[in-house]
C-alpha cells in the first residue's frame, strides 16, 4: 500500500484543453491489439486489401505493357527530330506527305542525314498453313541505322538485294513458325502481296494494337511490293543531326522552313503521340482505369465492413473509454489507426503476389509486365486512401459509443 | 458552498429528458454536497433518476439547470473539452465491467493511466501491476478478462477506477451483476481502497446487503432527494 501511495501522481492541474498529442502512438498501438486480436477479420480485411492492391497492379501493369508495346515502333526510331504529317493519329494508319521534305531538311547546317521511312499494310500468307492475315510493312535505308531494331545489323547487307525481307520474331504465332522455318531451312521464300519476297533474317520489333506483325525490307522493296502507291511520298521522316546539335533550336528553324504540311518532332514527343492515341482516342484507357476503380472500391467495402463491426462489437467499451476521459478524437484516430494499419499489412502481400503474377503473365503473353518502384508508390498511395476513405466511413460509427447511456 | 474542498457540491439541479411535447422531467431541485472522504449510497426506486444524476455528475451529460461543482469544475455551461478533462479525474465502476476483451487485465487497467502525458510505459504498468495487486488479482494480471470470473472481472474495473489517482469514485449497481459473495468483496475493496486515499464514493444500488459501507444514505424518489440521514 505504501509501495502505491508513493506512486500517486500528483492530482492533474485544471486546464482548458485536453493536451494533444500525448502520445501519438498509442491509438494505434490500441488499434493494433484489437485487430490482433481477432484472427479471423484481421487476415478478410488483409485479404481484401491484397485483393484489391493485386487487381490494380494487374490492371496499371497491363495499361502500361500494352502502351509500351503499342509504341513500340516509335520507341524503336534512332533520330533526335521526325517529320510527321499533322493529320496522323497513329503510327498504323499514317497521313502521308511529299518525301521532299526530307530534303530541304538537309539545307539546316545541323542536320546530318534526313531518312524517309515507308509505312504500310499488305497480306501475308502463312507459310505453314496458307492462311492469310495483315502484315505491317516497314521500309527504309537499312544502312542508315535510323531505326535500331534488335537483329537488324546482321541483315543490313542481305536486305540489300532484290526482293527480300526481315520478319519480326515476336509477331503473333498467326503467322506461321517462321524462326523454326528459317533455323530449319535458311533463308525461304513467302508470299506478300502478290510478291514472292525471301526472308532473310529475323528483327525484333513486338505486336502492337495496330499491327499484330512485322517485316523490315529496304526503301526499293518496299516499293516494288506497293507499287500503286505515290513514290514521290512518305509516312515519316527520322533527322539525324550533327553532333552536339542544340534539338529544340533545330526543331524551331525546321519549323520556320518547312510548310504546314509536316510537324517536327522530338523522339519523346513521337512516342507521346502515338500513346496519346491509344490512352485518349481509344476506351483502352478507361477500361483499365475503371477495372482500377473497381478493386478499390472492393476493397474499401472490406475494409469498411471489417473496421465497422470492430466498433459495432465494442461499443460499451468505447463508450467506457471516453467515460474514462478519452476524447472522441482518440478512438477516431484509433480507427484511423487500424484503417492505415491494414493498409499496409495488405499491400506487403500485395506487392509480393503482384511481383510473381508479373512474371507469370510476361511468360505466358510476351507482354513486357514489369514492377517499378514508381508503380509501388502510386498504389501504395492508392490503397492507402482506400483504407482512409474506409476508416472515416467507420469512423461515423463511433457515435453511438455514448457513455452518458453507460450506466 | 461550491469549493474545491467539498468535491461535489449541487444546489438547484433539475433536468429533464425530450423536447417540447415529449419534455418529461426526471430530476427536481436536487441539493447534495458529498465531502472528502465520505461514501454515500443512493438508493430508491427504479425510474426515480438515480443514473440520471450519476451521468450529471460525471459529467457525461450535459446540465441544464441549476448549480452542480463537481472537483472545482462548473458543470453548467461547460464545455465537452473541460467535461473530457474533468472525467479523466473522476474514477468509474459500471454495471458491467466493460473491459477491453483485446487487452489483459493489466493493460485494461493501464488504460486510465495512458491518458496522463507525463507518464512512461513502464511506470504505468507497474502501476496497474501494483493496483491488481492492491485488489488481490497479483496472479491473473495477464489474463485477458474472458479467462476472469465475473467478481474478479469487477476487481479489475475498481482496480483501473482506482488506478489514476481519481478525486471522486463513481459507481452504479456495481454488485448487480454479481453473487452475494463477490458482490461484497467487491464493494469491501472498493471501501477500503478508496478510504485509505481518502477518495469520497458515490455508490447507486438496490442491494441492502452492501448498505454497511455507507457514512450516509440518500434515498430519491420520483426525481427528488427524500431523505439523506447520515449513518452512524
Ligand atoms: N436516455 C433517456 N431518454 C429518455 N428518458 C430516459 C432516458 N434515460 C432514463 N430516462 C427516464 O428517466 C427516468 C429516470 O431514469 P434513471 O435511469 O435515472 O432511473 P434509475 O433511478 O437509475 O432507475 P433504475 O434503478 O431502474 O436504474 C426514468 O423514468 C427513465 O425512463
Ligand atoms: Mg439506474
Amino acid at each position: 500500500m505504501n509501495e502505491l501511495r508513493r506512486l500517486d501522481l500528483p492530482a492533474a492541474p485544471p486546464a482548458t484543453r485536453p493536451p494533444r498529442g500525448m502520445n501519438a502512438l498509442l491509438p494505434a498501438r490500441l488499434a493494433w491489439r484489437q485487430l490482433r486480436a481477432e484472427r479471423a477479420r484481421l487476415f478478410t480485411a488483409i485479404a481484401g486489401v491484397m485483393f484489391a492492391c493485386v487487381l490494380v497492379f494487374m490492371q496499371l501493369g497491363f495499361r502500361a505493357a500494352l502502351f509500351d508495346s503499342a509504341t513500340a515502333l516509335p520507341q524503336a526510331m534512332h533520330g533526335e527530330l521526325f517529320l510527321v504529317n499533322p493529320m496522323t493519329t497513329a503510327m498504323f494508319k499514317p497521313e502521308q506527305f511529299p518525301r521532299v521534305r526530307a530534303f530541304q531538311t538537309l539545307a539546316d547546317p545541323d542536320v546530318a542525314q534526313a531518312v524517309p521511312i515507308y509505312l504500310s499494310f499488305a497480306t501475308w500468307r502463312n507459310p505453314e498453313t496458307g492462311v492469310r492475315r495483315t502484315i505491317e510493312l516497314i521500309g527504309f535505308d537499312t544502312a542508315t541505322g535510323a531505326v535500331a531494331f534488335p537483329g537488324l545489323e546482321n541483315v543490313i547487307e542481305a536486305l540489300k538485294r532484290p526482293d527480300t525481307i526481315a520478319f519480326d520474331r515476336k509477331s503473333r504465332p498467326e503467322f506461321g513458325d517462321v524462326p523454326r522455318l528459317l533455323a530449319e531451312r535458311g533463308p525461304f521464300e513467302v508470299q506478300i502481296a502478290d510478291r514472292r519476297l525471301e526472308i532473310v533474317g529475323l528483327i525484333e520489333i513486338g505486336p502492337s494494337f495496330g499491327a499484330d506483325g512485322n517485316a523490315v525490307m529496304s526503301e526499293t522493296n518496299f516499293r516494288r511490293i506497293i507499287g500503286q502507291r505515290k513514290s514521290s511520298n512518305t509516312d515519316l521522316v527520322a533527322l539525324r543531326l550533327s553532333e552536339g546539335a542544340d534539338i529544340p533550336a533545330v526543331q524551331a528553324r525546321l519549323r520556320r522552313l518547312l510548310p504546314a504540311d509536316v510537324s517536327v518532332v522530338t523522339y519523346t514527343e513521337l512516342v507521346a503521340w502515338e500513346r496519346d492515341y491509344w490512352e485518349n482516342a481509344t476506351p483502352i484507357g478507361f477500361i483499365f482505369m475503371f477495372g482500377s476503380l473497381m478493386g478499390l472500391v472492393v476493397g474499401m467495402v472490406i475494409v469498411y465492413q471489417i473496421l465497422f463491426s470492430d466498433i459495432a462489437s465494442h461499443i460499451p467499451e468505447y463508450a467506457t473509454l471516453k467515460a474514462m476521459g478519452y476524447a472522441h478524437a482518440y478512438l477516431r484516430r484509433a480507427v484511423m489507426s487500424a484503417a492505415l494499419l491494414l493498409a499496409v499489412l495488405g499491400f506487403i502481400p500485395g506487392l509480393l503476389t503482384s511481383i510473381g503474377l508479373y512474371e507469370v503473365v510476361a511468360s505466358a503473353t510476351f507482354l513486357p509486365l514489369e514492377m517499378d518502384l514508381n508503380r509501388g508508390a502510386t498504389v501504395f498511395c492508392m490503397i492507402f486512401a482506400m483504407c482512409a476513405a474506409a476508416g472515416l466511413l467507420a469512423v461515423r460509427k463511433l457515435r453511438d459509443a455514448n457513455p452518458a447511456d453507460m450506466f | 458552498m461550491a469549493s474545491a474542498n467539498v468535491p461535489v457540491a449541487i444546489e438547484g439541479l433539475a433536468y429533464a429528458y425530450g423536447e417540447g411535447e415529449l419534455r418529461r422531467p426526471v430530476l427536481r431541485d436536487i441539493n447534495l454536497s458529498i465531502h472528502a472522504g465520505e461514501i454515500v449510497l443512493l438508493t430508491g426506486p427504479s425510474g426515480s433518476g438515480k443514473t440520471t444524476l450519476l451521468t450529471l455528475i460525471g459529467a457525461l451529460r450535459a446540465m441544464q439547470e441549476g448549480q452542480c461543482t463537481v472537483l472545482g469544475q462548473q458543470l453548467l455551461g461547460a464545455t465537452e473539452d473541460q467535461r473530457v478533462l474533468l472525467r479523466r479525474r473522476i474514477g468509474y465502476i459500471f454495471q458491467q465491467h466493460n473491459l477491453l476483451g483485446f487487452l489483459t487485465a493489466r493493460q485494461n487497467v493501464a488504460m486510465s493511466l495512458e491518458l496522463d502525458p507525463g507518464s512512461t510505459e513502464a511506470e504505468r504498468l507497474a502501476r496497474a501491476g501494483a493496483m491488481l495487486e492492491a485488489v488481490g488479482l497479483a496472479d491473473r494480471a495477464d489474463a485477458p478478462p474472458s479467462q476472469l470470473s465475473g467478481g474478479q472481472r469487477q476487481r479489475v474495473a475498481v482496480a483501473r477506477a482506482l488506478a489514476g489517482t481519481p478525486g471522486l469514485i463513481l459507481a452504479d449497481e456495481p454488485t448487480a451483476a454479481l453473487d452475494r459473495v463477490s458482490g461484497q468483496e467487491v464493494v469491501h475493496l472498493l471501501r477500503d481502497l478508496a478510504r485509505s486515499r481518502g477518495v469520497p464514493i458515490l455508490l447507486v444500488t438496490h442491494d441492502p446487503r452492501i448498505l454497511d459501507i455507507a457514512d450516509r444514505i440518500i434515498e430519491m424518489e420520483d426525481g427528488r432527494i427524500t431523505s439523506g440521514q447520515p449513518v452512524d
